[in-house]
């Protein structure tokens, strides 16, 4: 899984979100390190949507413009909860290999 | 007001890129991100933004259907749109470097500039239609017709007789890099047909096209 991908999962994990939202959030999940771009977040949902992940919450008029809401699906919390998992499971074995004696640094 | 307007109307123009159904379904939606994002008084498209939003719309129209190509015809689609970069790379040089290479050509065979000159017009001329080629072979592979493997095949034998050619009769213009763009291209179209003909492929293009004689009728 692509990091934006993930990110973008994880911003959805807590409650839904619009567009907007989803780049502010994974701004403040990766400390800022991943600022995305509009057709970066667009092209992923469209696939998470396809694939059945993601899903549109609800639909809203702000500003005459319309404002999308998205939501994990229980496929796409399940997708991102094995992800995570896999994930720690290799930063533990990674901090395991680092630390041999078992010191926290 | 008018400034974010402007704003807006440039972004429109990238987002046309998308395909057609994408575009009714998120075009409102995401203009509005893209106008939330922007700077305070921002008026022209940011560069990055538009990068990232031709992409995505290179990434959705190579998208494939139902049914999901194997390995070997994604890794095909990916060389065809490198062969695209290559071609325009060479495009943009042959444009570039115009006056200087006409100017060294008059100077080496003053007998012979008329043909050189209607070689490089023709190069010149050729190019953007590789690069559309190159695109179009790879979104059609992509979505498996059969017929754009025959058409690729063609392509490639294009491809060899003209590098054949400038092998042959490389004293006349042919310079070192434009032979080494051509072999590139070549090579790259060379793993294409490979990956295209492959064994795991050839299901794919057979099961697409089933699918579409199916819808068609």
């Amino acid at each position: 899984m692509q990091e934006a991908t993930f990110l973008i999962l994880t911003a959805l994990a807590d409650g839904s979100q619009h567009g907007y939202g989803i780049i502010t959030e994974v701004e403040q999940i990766s400390d800022g390190r991943v600022r995305l771009r509009a057709g970066t977040l667009y092209t992923a949902l469209d696939r998470l949507r396809a694939d059945g992940l993601v899903t549109v919450d609800r639909e809203e008029i702000v500003d005459n413009r319309l404002r999308r809401y998205y939501r994990l699906t229980p496929a796409g919390t399940e997708v991102l909860a094995a992800e995570a998992a896999r994930m720690q499971a290799n930063a533990h074995a990674a901090m395991a290999r680092l630390n041999p004696l078992g010191a926290v640094t | 007001m008018s400034n974010s307007a402007d704003l807006e109307r440039g972004y429109r123009r990238v987002l046309a890129c998308y395909p057609k159904a994408f575009r009714q379904e998120n075009e409102e939606e995401i203009l509005g991100v893209l106008m939330d994002t922007a700077e305070e008084g921002q008026q022209r498209v940011g560069l990055a933004e538009a990068a990232a939003l031709v992409r995505g719309a290179l990434r959705m129209r190579l998208r494939p259907g139902p049914g999901r190509p194997p390995r070997t015809v994604l890794a095909a689609v990916r060389l065809m749109c490198i062969g695209a970069t290559v071609e325009l790379a060479a495009l943009v040089t042959m444009v570039a470097t115009a006056g200087s290479l006409k100017a060294a050509v008059l100077a080496r065979n003053p007998a012979q500039w008329h043909t050189a000159l209607l070689i490089l017009t023709t190069k010149e001329v050729a190019a953007p239609i590789g690069v559309a080629l190159w695109l179009w072979l790879a979104w059609a592979n992509g979505r498996g017709h059969d017929w754009a493997r025959l058409i690729f095949t063609w392509f490639f034998g294009v491809l060899t007789v003209s590098l054949l050619a400038a092998l042959a009769q490389h004293a006349v213009v042919y310079a070192p890099a434009d032979l080494a763009a051509l072999t590139a291209l070549w090579l790259v179209a060379l793993a294409s047909m490979v990956l295209i003909f492959s064994k795991a492929s050839s299901p794919y293009y057979r099961q697409q096209s089933a699918q579409q004689i199916q819808a068609a009728g």
